[in-house]
């Protein structure tokens, strides 16, 4: 391995198809374009396209070469610009072996080795074997393992690294579920509605799209609205289930020594090593459709860039009961102390949760209703705005363990974080003028996640339990002069709290 | 026991956040200048151009007499061996801490501005997230600078 090697040449082909993928709204712009030109046929301009972006493949295929050496990963690439990218063992946060359709079809899969910070982005290895992927894998693996353990234990930790200790599989049924419910609804949504501004230029000037807008008047009234409405929904719904569906079918949650693998992913296949010692945040998400069926889905923070977009994220469990969550951190993450005594936001704080839930929805609505005469039927949105506010108030509450922050707040669905105080980043507390009149504060916690890090926040405490977590995420526990006598006794709630 | 040793900013860090604000906030009378070229002066435009433009000119005014005072008076940094304390915010006060073993790296900054006063900025960047102490002695940034480094190295963890 000590060797500069290529990759297998399937990867100029999956390379060509990911600046495909990478650009398609604009190809399909061109396509469309070129077809309406006389002057080129419209076979020229696929056929030169192609041939373009398979010389560029081949191109970075050649250019393209990696060696294992001294416990580190050299990376040697670029056409014109040399890069040369040295992944040292240490540093690495997460592997990420996937297989994709190409890949499959010649037994290869796709190697991401992920460090802090985006730089590592061009840290991938395209088209490799299997063998040799798992192989890398376990030389980069090996070395963290002993910057961790004391000498004495790395022989006999070396030996049986790979063994499984547990293993967790997705049920049919919750992956149903999981699909049916899945969040990624509105990313559906935004994603139809991009295609449709894209599309809809061109289809205006077709004419049957004239004739259907002639139809049109003599048709427009509220059924219609609501049934292109409806339709749009369900379109969404269709491909986030189906996505879903896709990428975790296959779904396990596979722990050993000192890793968690999980892998899914029906199509593309997915397998993602994480190093415990690389955890840096576990929050366990209610969904607004899950949490009344009584399911919940868990993440992971970590520091590599994680899913594509940036984030760190990585999901744990697509979906699970409530009940079952705490065992399964449990037999997880031993380490994380998981239940606490909580603190909750005082009752005077209810009324600020109120307001800020409602006051735009009702503002809005009040505009839309005087203002444009609409149905009586909208004052439902500010109704529902202050059950809203009531949930997020009911379920925003922060605790303190040993070593450890519990954070529970509500956007839209009900999030619950687990953090270790030794990750934690940085810890803001925010005080606003009215905040301060009421004696109130908003703490949040940054932990490193992707390229941006992730923030977890509990608004309106207790300006002194604010303090206190402050505090507590000190570590020469020097105490806060400011910290008034405690006059209030707050509610306490058991956190997590799942049944 | 005690309450960390908290500092503030130099003095001259109002002089320079002034001179900041007099030019940077001129630029918002482009606001009423453009809706002038636009819709002409009369009647109701002229009107329109007048109040924007007294409204923009208290907005500077303020910005230049009373937020810079109010922000110097406002921040607080303090540095320990185990932490970074900032305390800042005129309106929305806000005290963050960050940890030194967090630390990913420092850096001290000088634009013009800063540089004719003397003083620099020192950037503190963790793995989430970066801070700014805006306004300090040129020699006490790198003094300040050194610190950081030093202690962040002494807590050196990983991620």
């Amino acid at each position: 391995m000590s060797e500069f090697q290529r990759q297998h040449p399937v990867a100029a082909v999956s390379r060509a198809l990911d600046l495909i993928r990478g650009n398609f709204i604009t190809i399909l712009v061109f396509l469309f374009v070129g077809a309406q030109s006389e002057t080129f046929p419209f076979l020229w301009w696929i056929g030169g396209g192609f041939a373009f972006l398979l010389i560029l493949g081949v191109a970075n295929w050649w250019r393209f070469l990696f060696k294992v050496e001294d416990d580190m990963l050299h990376i040697k690439s670029g056409i014109f610009v040399r890069k040369n990218l040295y992944l040292t063992k240490d540093r690495i946060q997460v592997i990420d072996i996937t297989s994709g359709i190409i890949q499959r079809m010649f037994g290869l899969v796709r190697l991401d080795i992920q460090t802090a910070g985006s730089s590592s982005r061009q840290a991938a290895i395209d088209a490799i074997t299997r063998d040799r992927a798992i192989e890398i894998n376990r030389i980069l693996r090996r070395g963290t393992q002993k910057s961790d353990t004391p000498e004495d234990e790395i022989t006999e930790l070396a030996q049986e690294p790979d063994e499984i200790l547990n293993r967790f599989k997705l049920p049919h049924k919750e992956l149903l579920i999981a699909a049916s419910t899945s969040g990624s609804f509105g990313i559906a949504l935004s994603i139809i509605a991009t295609i449709f501004s894209q599309v809809e230029p061109l289809i205006s000037e077709s004419e049957m799209f004239e004739y259907l807008f002639n139809m049109l008047p003599s048709q427009t009234d509220t059924m219609m609205i609501i049934s292109i409405i409806l339709i749009f929904i369900v379109f969404a719904w269709l491909i986030s289930f189906f996505s879903t569906l896709f990428t975790y079918g296959n779904f396990s949650l596979e722990v050993k020594e000192n890793e968690i693998v999980v892998s899914r992913g029906i199509f593309e296949k997915k397998r993602i090593t994480v190093p415990y010692n690389r955890i840096q945040a576990i929050h366990v998400t209610e969904g607004i459709i899950r949490q009344p069926l009584g399911y919940a889905s868990i993440h992971l923070e970590s520091a590599g860039y994680g899913d594509g977009k940036g984030t760190g994220s990585i999901v744990l469990f697509p979906l699970i009961r409530q009940s079952e969550i705490l065992h399964l951190l449990n037999d997880l993450l031993p380490d994380y102390q998981k239940e606490h005594e909580g603190i909750r936001p005082p009752k005077r704080a209810l009324r600020r949760y109120l307001f800020r839930s409602a006051f735009f929805i009702t503002a809005a609505t009040a505009l839309l209703y005087w203002g444009m005469n609409f149905n009586l039927w909208i004052w439902i949105f500010p109704v529902l705005s202050v059950y809203w506010g009531w949930l997020k108030y009911q379920d925003a509450a922060a605790a303190a363990g040993d070593d450890i922050l519990v954070l529970r707040s509500r956007r839209l669905s009900k999030s619950t974080a687990y953090i270790k105080k030794k990750r934690i980043q940085d810890a803001t507390l925010i005080q606003s003028p009215f905040q301060r009149m009421r004696n109130l504060c908003s703490i949040q916690m940054y932990v490193a996640s992707g390229d941006h890090g992730k923030s977890f926040r509990v608004k309106d405490l207790e300006y002194n339990d604010g303090l206190k977590l402050l505090n507590d995420v000190r570590k020469n526990g020097i105490e806060f002069s400011e910290l008034v006598d405690e006059q209030v006794v707050n509610k306490k709630v058991p956190l997590p709290g799942w049944g | 026991m005690q309450e960390p040793q908290f500092h503030k900013l130099t003095p001259r860090a109002i002089r320079v956040w002034q001179w900041g604000n007099f030019i940077g906030n001129l630029f918002f009378f482009a606001i009423p200048a453009a809706y002038a070229a636009v819709f002409g002066l009369d009647g109701f435009h002229f009107w329109m151009v007048v109040i924007t433009a007294s409204i923009i000119f208290i907005l500077w005014q303020l910005s230049i007499f009373l937020t810079p005072y109010l922000s110097w008076k406002n921040w607080r940094y303090a540095i320990d061996e185990k932490e970074i304390d900032l305390k800042r915010g005129i309106l929305f006060k806000t005290r963050t801490l960050i940890p030194l073993s967090r630390v990913q790296h420092v850096d001290t900054r000088q634009g013009p501005l800063l540089r004719w006063y003397n003083l620099s900025s020192v950037t503190i960047s963790t793995a989430a997230t970066t801070h700014e102490i805006p306004a300090l002695d040129s020699v006490l940034a790198n003094r300040v600078r050194r610190q950081i480094s030093t202690y962040a190295r002494l807590a050196e963890e990983d991620v």
